[in-house]
């Protein structure tokens, strides 16, 4: 304002009053484009009237001589008015457009990150995160299976009645909203395509209302997030019937195989049980030794097809490791220990070397693993034959072997003899094919890996790989 | 006198089997179907061993350790279900015999029976040497001798070998063997105790990749087995 009067003193004597308007509507035009619209309306007026009072004869006072300047003000005002508010506009809409851009890349930096993830947790964490970065404040998501909030949260805890109102009556609540007003937080529901899958808790920066823009794109906000975790619930709830099926195969193949497995020992077991019964005064000693003896087998085979059952059963459920460090020494010698009886007059050697790492383990489980093994070695090599099993450290893997001199593995078969329900085709095997499907499922369990050969010379290698671990 | 035997089992079947046995082997029995029976007879009969049973239909076999426990030192001898390592050491840890787990055979039974009582017949305990293989403890001058040769034990070997040998054919748990030798305090650390296990294996037994004697219960603990 007075740097334009400044000037227009200085042209006073050159110019006509009437051209010395321009000059104050360029500080108008100035002022407009530079500070808000109320502002260069105010400058507006007082434009109009510095230049009466200044320009327009006699000077330095509001009287006008010629009437004539009266057009000339009115003109002069209505004419800074339109650049004011217009020259607001134009800078409004272009902040707008800036804001827009702002959050459409705010938006699309979301999906972009939300469609990565499989995981709820990840979800709400990263939405918690991009609403923080775009809004500021503190943000944080409570998804709808577990209303309680977490306590392990780093985020401040949401007030638990107000979410679970948002969550009963599914609509906004708490700071800046009719509801609850005097809550320090904004809470905001998360509603998908079908159904409401959270509740957002916006903690405004400094305690500040959100105005209406922001609170709307808010809602959008909260809309994206909801679809992202709405997705990702029908996506499990596709893999967990893809699960059904695949249970519901495996328990019907699970069925016929072991009916037959599971009927057969009984039967034996019945049937020399009557005849025991009913005519165990007239059989000679050596039947009845004979029946007796088949019970005991039977009975035993049949604990054993128990226990493989169950073991598998657990396993497919996903084991739960006890791992600790272990001297592999400890749980061959153990493996070793319980098939001494089947070992009979065979001759087993173990190389261990003493340098060996220790193994990080399930000792139970992987002892396991050992038995199955061994008990395949003695059942499908001829009585006498020697059995070897070793181990060999290399930088990250301990490499284990057990060997046998039976008949090996029908060639194109390695793989397949560690499938459920799988029985070798060199022998007329008597089990369920369960063995070595548990040895497989142990050893991937510890991240390691199991595979079958042929040996030069006959017989069978099981070479079983662990990732070895430092001690910690 | 034949010593008592109190059977704390609810299967029908199992006691049939067990009666048989037991009588035919010339022992007493008593019989009680649930813990809250266990723990009154245990009582009242003073058994000389107890085989216990640990899924009871009125409460957790534990429980009868747990009182049994609080007055008497019988042997007790778990009966159990195959994968249970975790109850299995719970009952050890209160301070259960042995375990044999479901489904037995009468050898072992009768085996773990017989150790069992010959265990707590006191004197055993202070016995003054003991011998298993080709191993010889001598516990007042604590010399170990291997196939007549003198070898060297560590401070902490011996020690671990002598609660073995003290509680011969027992079976203890982790937590009882890291107690004994290292103290409360080092109850986390059975990486220790399967290092001088390992130790000594490669010390006392012929092939330390199938010992004889110190014997691993996977998931449980270790046995020293004598005979």
């Amino acid at each position: 304002m007075t740097s334009c009067t400044v000037v227009a003193l200085a042209l006073r004597p050159h110019l006509a009053a009437t051209n010395l308007a321009m000059v104050y509507l360029l500080g108008v035009v100035i002022v407009a484009l530079l500070c808000s619209s109320r502002t260069s309306v105010l400058v507006s007026f007082l434009s109009v009237a510095a230049f009466d009072f200044f320009c327009v004869p006699p000077y330095l006072t509001f009287q006008v001589a010629d009437y004539e300047y009266l057009v000339t003000f009115g003109v002069m005002l209505v004419v800074a008015l339109i650049i004011s508010t217009q020259t607001a506009r134009i800078r409004r809409q272009a902040q707008e457009a800036v804001g827009r851009q702002v959050r459409t890349e705010a938006l699309y930096n979301l999906s972009r990150r939300l469609t990565e993830q499989s995981e709820d947790a990840d979800v709400a964490r990263i939405a918690e995160k991009c609403a923080e970065e775009t809004f500021g404040g503190a943000f944080a998501i409570v998804p709808k299976e577990n209303r309680k909030t977490d306590p392990d949260s780093h985020r401040s805890p949401p007030d638990q009645p107000l979410v679970q109102w948002v969550f009963d009556h599914g609509e906004k609540a708490g700071h800046g909203t009719e509801r609850f007003a005097e809550a320090p937080a904004l809470y905001v529901p998360l509603t998908g395509a079908s159904e409401m899958v959270g509740v957002m808790s916006v903690l405004p920066p400094h305690g500040e209302f959100l105005n209406s823009e922001q609170m709307q794109f808010l809602e959008v906000f909260a809309n994206q997030t909801a679809l992202a975790i709405e997705r990702i619930g029908s996506q499990r709830a596709a893999e967990l019937a893809q699960l059904q099926v695949q249970a519901e195969k495996m328990r019907s193949s699970l069925l016929s195989a072991v009916s037959h497995d599971l009927r057969t020992p009984l039967a034996s077991i019945t049937g020399a049980a009557s005849t025991l019964r009913l005519q165990g005064d007239r059989l000679e000693p050596g039947t009845r030794n004979e029946l007796l003896d088949s019970i005991a087998d039977e009975s035993e085979r049949l604990s054993r097809l128990v226990s493989n059952l169950l073991d598998m059963t657990r396993l497919e459920a996903g084991p739960e490791l006890r791992r600790d460090l272990y001297p592999i020494e400890e749980i061959v010698g153990t493996a070793l220990h319980r098939v001494e009886r089947q070992l009979e007059h065979r001759k087993v050697t173990t190389q261990m070397p003493e340098t060996l790492p220790m193994v990080y383990a399930d000792d139970v489980l992987l002892g396991q693993v050992f038995l199955n093994l061994l008990e395949n070695a003695i059942k499908y090599s001829p009585e006498g034959t020697p059995i070897e099993v070793s181990a060999e450290a290399t930088d990250n893997a301990i490499t284990l072997e057990v060997r046998d001199r039976g008949s090996g593995i029908a060639p194109g078969e390695e793989r397949e003899i560690f499938e459920r329900f799988h029985r070798g085709k060199l022998n007329d095997a008597r089990g369920v094919g369960l063995g070595l499907a548990i040895c497989r499922a142990i050893v991937e369990a510890h991240q390691g890996t199991i595979a079958a050969y042929n040996r030069a010379g006959g017989g069978a290698v099981f070479r079983i790989c662990l990732p070895s671990q430092e001690m910690r | 006198m034949n010593p008592l035997i109190l059977i704390v089992e609810d299967d029908p079947q199992i006691r049939r089997f067990l009666r048989a046995t037991l009588s035919a082997e010339g022992y007493v029995y008593q019989e009680a179907l649930t813990a809250a029976a266990g723990i009154v007879q245990a009582n009242t009969r003073r058994p000389d061993l107890i085989l216990l049973d640990l899924g009871l239909p009125d409460q957790d076999g534990l429980e009868v350790i747990r009182r049994v426990r609080e007055s008497s030192q019988m042997p007790i001898l778990i009966l159990s279900a195959r994968g249970q390592e975790k109850d299995k050491v719970a009952a050890l840890d209160l301070g259960a015999d042995d375990y044999i787990a479901k489904p037995f055979g009468v050898l072992e039974l009768l085996a773990r029976i017989r150790v069992a009582l010959r265990r707590s017949a006191p004197p055993s305990e202070d016995r003054a040497a003991i011998r298993f293989g080709r191993v010889e403890i001598d516990f007042g001058e604590r010399i170990v001798r291997v196939d007549g040769q003198r070898i060297h034990l560590t401070r902490n070997e011996y020690k671990l070998l002598y609660v073995l040998s003290k509680h011969a054919g027992k079976l203890l748990t982790q937590q009882q063997l890291l107690n004994e030798v290292w103290g409360p305090n080092r109850l986390d650390q059975a990486q220790y105790l399967r290092v001088y296990i390992a130790h000594l294996r490669r010390k006392l037994e012929a092939d330390p990749a199938r010992p004889q004697h110190l014997q691993t219960e996977p998931g449980v603990g270790y046995r020293l087995v004598v005979d």
